[in-house]
């Protein structure tokens, strides 16, 4: 597998504060170490959130990316 | 953080939301959570007050606004399904503070199967609040 290559998608679409990291939290727990999840949001408060919840938890956002209003996140589980 | 404690007071539906959102929100790192629900915010912590719950003053007209927001977000729309979700964390205990009990009426007779029970205060602050990383009041 590469950097790149998304094992689950999570869509929090439409969702707000506190359900992507929930969710996001949730999605984690069922993968494998060096599994990626990808995170789809539109929640604005994720840009802050996402990145300090992986930090905080252990986990490596390995991108985010912004494109009309739709927030992509790839995070690499590590622990 | 490794735990986080919370003082609940405030029983209004919108005003018992936030701290709930934390509590959820410190779940998902895992921080053990630990709230005391105190004056009338103690009827949460029955089936029937959970249901009853409603937005006071000058807000009251928009309670079905909020509801229907909330449940856009992504939440249950009624505290006690919140509490069964956060309870479901495994990271999340509420207590009823006895003198709160006794005086708004609940009893480990009434008491939802999610609290962990009625306790002193004394024992929550001097065992739980003092003890957390972090405390928090609503």
């Amino acid at each position: 597998m590469n950097a790149t290559t998304v094992t689950t998608t999570l869509d929090t679409s439409g969702k707000c504060c506190p359900m992507p990291i929930v969710e996001t939290n949730k999605a984690m727990k069922g993968l494998a170490i060096g599994d990626i999840l990808e995170i789809v949001a539109t929640d604005v408060g994720t840009r802050k959130d996402i990145p300090s919840w992986c930090g905080r938890t252990g986990q490596t956002l390995l991108s985010m990316t912004e494109e009309k209003g739709v927030l992509h996140y790839h995070v690499r589980k590590d622990r | 953080m490794k735990s986080m404690a919370i003082v609940i007071r405030e029983d209004a539906y919108d005003k018992i939301l936030t701290p709930l959102v934390f509590a959820y929100l410190a779940s998902a790192e895992g921080t053990q959570v630990d709230i005391l629900f105190v004056n009338w915010a103690v009827k949460a912590l029955t089936v029937e007050g959970a249901a009853s719950l409603c937005m006071d003053g000058r807000h009251a007209t928009d309670e079905a606004m909020v509801r229907e927001n909330v449940a856009k977000a992504g939440l249950p729309n009624d505290v006690y399904h919140i509490l069964k979700a956060l309870k479901a964390t495994g990271c999340v205990n509420f207590y009823a503070c006895s003198l709160a009990g006794a005086i708004f009426g609940v009893n480990e007779g009434n008491l939802i199967p999610e609290a962990e029970g009625i306790v002193g205060a004394s024992w929550f602050l001097n065992g739980k609040a003092a003890q957390a990383d972090h405390c928090q009041y609503f």
